[in-house]
């Protein structure tokens, strides 16, 4: 179970022998050695730290989810560059594998049947799957997306990974965990590569730290400053920030923290992003779960612009938000929720006095965008439900939920990840 | 003389027989005239949302319900929902109280009501039989009582067996489950599809689990050991003595038939990708019912009631306006009741009555209700003293079904609308009474 109590928690601290493992050294990981990891999660460990997998051979999971910042990206580029010469924009901002990995629901749209209650109750938007469009049920299955997409660790195919799995450092301990005979079959060992990523994601410590303020505050041993306080209550309000309705922010029912998402998808609206290489192409547009990434659910075109909600623990470390990266800065993505509608010239381009609202969408699909919930109701010339000053509450209470572990994102995008 | 001494005698021992399998003293028989005195043990399906017409008659969906229930039991033709939503016919079912603002919309925030979520009910004061002014809210106080809190006086037992419940830890124990009192969104208003930490996933619904919304439950240390998983059904019905009184049951957002189209088909599914509707409502039925009718405590004097909580006869009308693009969604409840039922004292602006849920320049939607009561729905009864294929179209609704079972167990009065009211001549029929589906004496 990942959320747990604090005994439990500080129980399992205790345990961990605080020693650092060289294969995540290179990444600023506290890579720590820990009894309690299955076999199949301990190899899934070194996996995941090795660059060696990718075509470039200077590509690891662990370069977009960085571990020593919440396994999320480790600086505020857009998206990342991969590929064999890592001149490969990625498609998507890098989310943080921290904390939701074993909670997230298989994607699922429930049907209520009653007609009557499907609007009366709320038809519900669907929920869970990994990625921003859920299109993997199982972290296996995710898993081999970044290892063969062109864009990122770029293996021609499973055969190609299975080649540099039998000749990595770690190959023999790859067959005592999985058998000698592993590499004879290379769709089998990259099945079995991607079910001890798996492992590891699932059982490693560092992925659920709960280390933060807000778990302090939460066990009762610590106390909130009256802006984080007042910050917190702003999170809250219905009829204000409304932002607890999607990042729920209490304690479960058996004392479990929150994760602050519940899985659901949510079409924002968020504006294009130029920085985007694909969006040089006005025809391009990235809908999410309607596609181009996830093919299933095309014919859907209530569903086009919805993306997952995303955790909230850790953000105040990133400099990238939203599906397309667009804002570098809390400050602007939340500036974004308040003034999207009362100040959309702010956000959005104008051609002859008209703003272009919702452009990184087609025009037949920008209905599905939330004018419905909470702050997101607001028109033109309204004021927005919070004042700069408050949104300075909200970020203050934001930063609450860092880990004692993350460090903040670069400030500047490396080298690296702004090749051309 | 001699005669007399020993039918006395031959009497005396039978009423102590009773007592030695029930553990407790039987009231009179006199109350209940058919063979349905005898019942000791009463077994409660609750399922949701479907029309009389299409589950009885068009559905192919159910067909053990239709075809192997129906002809095994008595099949109750004029059986009404005493409202809508949900929430409030499981309300009346067991406390005879009619809605507050709050439960007459599951609770549900932001829409009619004034609170919302798991709140306790804000009381004005008393009305006529037994009924709570209230202005909001959702938990009873202690002082309403419920018919499991009669069934304890007079030393009956009960549970209720929630399917999934606790099934996510985080969203809701596994006994007395319900969210935090007064404290943000009801997440159990969300089926919760399988993950890794939650591998069944958690369609438990707190709207459609009754006990949890009176103090007098919650608040007592016997609601975590009476309101449990129904996975704990099956040892229960093993031995006559123990299985509950009263057995009440609660299958998961998708085996109740409220998720799912019943078809399969790609998005109309449960959270759990099974198809719902009255398909998978009918495969919980044929997995639970033979089961129970195979109990002990069936066997030896049980009756088994199938119902729903509310129909769904409304009507969906859709509009566009070409020029503005704007569309609009009409969204009728008909509302009908039967049995005099009294809309209750809390109902005023919220049924009858039309609201906006939704105004924006590109969709408007309105909630009409024309009524205040839940429709046609129908229900079956399964019992040794039923008169298998009988019908009746005697018209029963929630409150009746209270009062009827108020009879059974004997508990010594009527709760809320379940009682009489001379006044206005209100008397609602009892099932025990039903002389059209119950063997006689």
């Amino acid at each position: 179970m990942m959320r747990r109590s604090s005994s439990t928690r500080n129980h399992v601290r205790a345990l961990l022998p605080q020693l650092v493992l060289g294969i995540g050294a290179a990444f600023g990981v506290a890579g720590r050695a820990d009894a309690a990891l299955s076999p199949q999660a301990e190899l899934g460990r070194q996996l995941f730290f090795d660059t060696a997998l990718s075509a470039s051979g200077r590509l690891a999971c662990a370069s977009c989810h960085s571990p020593a910042h919440g396994y999320g990206p480790p600086d505020g580029a857009a998206v990342r560059m991969g590929g064999a010469a890592l001149d490969q924009p990625g498609s998507r901002a890098v989310p943080s594998l921290r904390y939701v990995l074993n909670r997230t629901p298989v994607w699922s749209k429930p049907f209520i049947a009653s007609p009557t209650e499907r609007l009366l109750e709320g038809n519900e938007p669907p929920a869970g799957g990994f990625g921003w469009d859920g299109r993997f049920d199982t972290l296996q299955a995710q898993a081999a997306f970044p290892l063969l997409a062109a864009n990122e660790m770029a293996n021609r195919d499973p055969e190609e990974v299975a080649r540099k799995l039998a000749a990595a450092p770690y190959a023999d301990r790859f067959k005592r965990v999985f058998g000698a005979t592993i590499f004879a079959d290379p769709r089998q060992a990259f099945a079995q590569a991607r079910a001890a990523l798996a492992a590891f994601e699932l059982e490693d410590p560092s992925f659920h730290p709960y280390s933060s303020k807000y778990d302090d505050y939460l066990d009762g041993r610590a106390s909130l400053s009256a802006q984080e306080r007042r910050g917190l209550a702003l999170f809250d309000e219905v009829q204000g920030g409304n932002c607890a309705a999607c990042h729920p922010d209490r304690k479960g029912a058996d004392g479990s923290h929150p994760l602050f998402t519940d899985y659901q998808f949510e079409a924002l609206g968020v504006p294009r992003n130029p920085q985007l290489r694909a969006n040089a192409d006005p025809h391009f547009h990235d809908a999410g779960l309607c596609g181009p990434l996830r093919n299933d659910q095309r014919g859907q075109k209530s569903y086009c612009g919805l993306f997952k909600t995303p955790g909230l623990r850790n953000v105040a470390t990133r400099r990238v938000f939203f599906h397309n990266g667009r804002f570098h800065t809390l400050k602007e993505a939340l500036r974004f929720y308040v003034r999207r509608d009362t100040h959309p010239a702010q956000w959005y381009p104008a051609s002859g006095g008209v703003v272009d609202k919702f452009d990184d969408l087609p025009r037949d699909e920008r209905g599905n965008i939330d004018v419905i919930d909470a702050p997101l109701t607001r028109s033109a010339g309204q004021a927005p439900v919070w004042t700069d000053a408050q949104i300075d509450d909200v970020i203050a209470f934001l930063k609450t939920l860092t880990d004692r572990d993350a460090a903040p994102a670069a400030l500047s995008v490396s080298n690296l990840h702004l090749q051309r | 003389m001699k005669r007399l001494r020993a039918w006395a005698a031959a009497l005396l021992a039978a009423v102590a027989a009773m007592m030695a399998t029930s553990g407790t003293a039987r009231t009179p028989l006199d109350k209940v005239p058919t063979q349905a005195a005898r019942i000791r043990h009463v077994f409660i399906i609750v399922l949701e949302n479907k029309n009389y017409t299409d589950t009885f008659g068009t559905s192919t969906q159910d067909p053990y319900l239709q075809k192997t229930l129906v002809p095994m039991g008595a099949l109750l033709t004029q059986y009404y929902g005493t409202g809508h939503v949900s929430l409030d016919n499981y309300i009346a079912m067991i406390s005879g109280q009619a809605p507050t603002p709050d439960t007459a919309d599951d609770c549900v925030p932001g829409l009619i009501g004034t609170l919302g979520n798991y709140t306790d009910v804000a009381q004005a004061g008393w009305a006529p039989q037994g009924q709570v002014v209230a202005t909001a809210g959702c938990i009873y106080p202690t002082r309403v009582k419920t018919l499991v809190d009669q069934m304890t006086r007079v030393g009956l037992s009960w549970r209720g067996y929630m399917e999934d419940m606790g099934n996510d830890p985080a969203r809701e124990s596994a006994a007395c489950g319900h969210p935090v009192i007064g404290v943000g969104t009801d997440h159990t208003n969300t089926a919760e599809a399988p993950s890794t930490a939650v591998p069944l996933g958690d369609a438990y619904a707190s709207r459609h689990d009754p006990f949890v919304y009176f103090h007098s439950i919650i608040d007592s240390k016997s609601c975590k050991t009476n309101v449990v998983n129904l996975s704990r059904l099956q040892v229960d019905l093993a031995q006559l003595r123990t299985t509950p009184n009263l057995v009440f049951i609660t299958p998961n957002l998708c085996n109740d038939g409220h998720d799912g189209a019943g078809t399969g088909a790609t998005g109309t599914t449960c959270a759990n990708g099974q198809p719902g509707g009255l398909r998978s409502a009918d495969g919980f039925l044929r997995t639970w019912v033979p089961r129970i009718l195979a109990s002990p405590a069936y066997r030896e004097d049980g009756l088994l009631i199938v119902t729903f909580d509310e129909s769904t006869y409304g009507t969906v009308t859709s509009s566009r306006n070409t020029t503005t693009g704007q569309t609009t969604v009409d969204i009728t409840y008909a509302g009908q009741t039967c049995c005099d039922q009294q809309p209750g004292p809390n109902l005023a602006g919220v049924r009858p009555s039309a609201t906006t849920l939704v105004s924006t320049p590109t969709v408007v939607q309105k909630l009409v209700f024309a009524g205040f009561g839940g429709d046609r729905i129908g229900a079956v009864l399964v019992s040794p003293f039923i008169l298998p294929g009988s019908t009746s179209a005697t018209p029963y609704n929630h409150y009746g079904l209270l009062r009827s079972l108020e009879d059974i167990f004997h508990v010594g009065g009527y709760l809320g609308y379940a009682a009489d009211d001379p006044r206005a001549g209100y008397h609602l029929n009892t099932i025990g009474n039903d002389e059209a589906i119950f063997q006689h004496p």
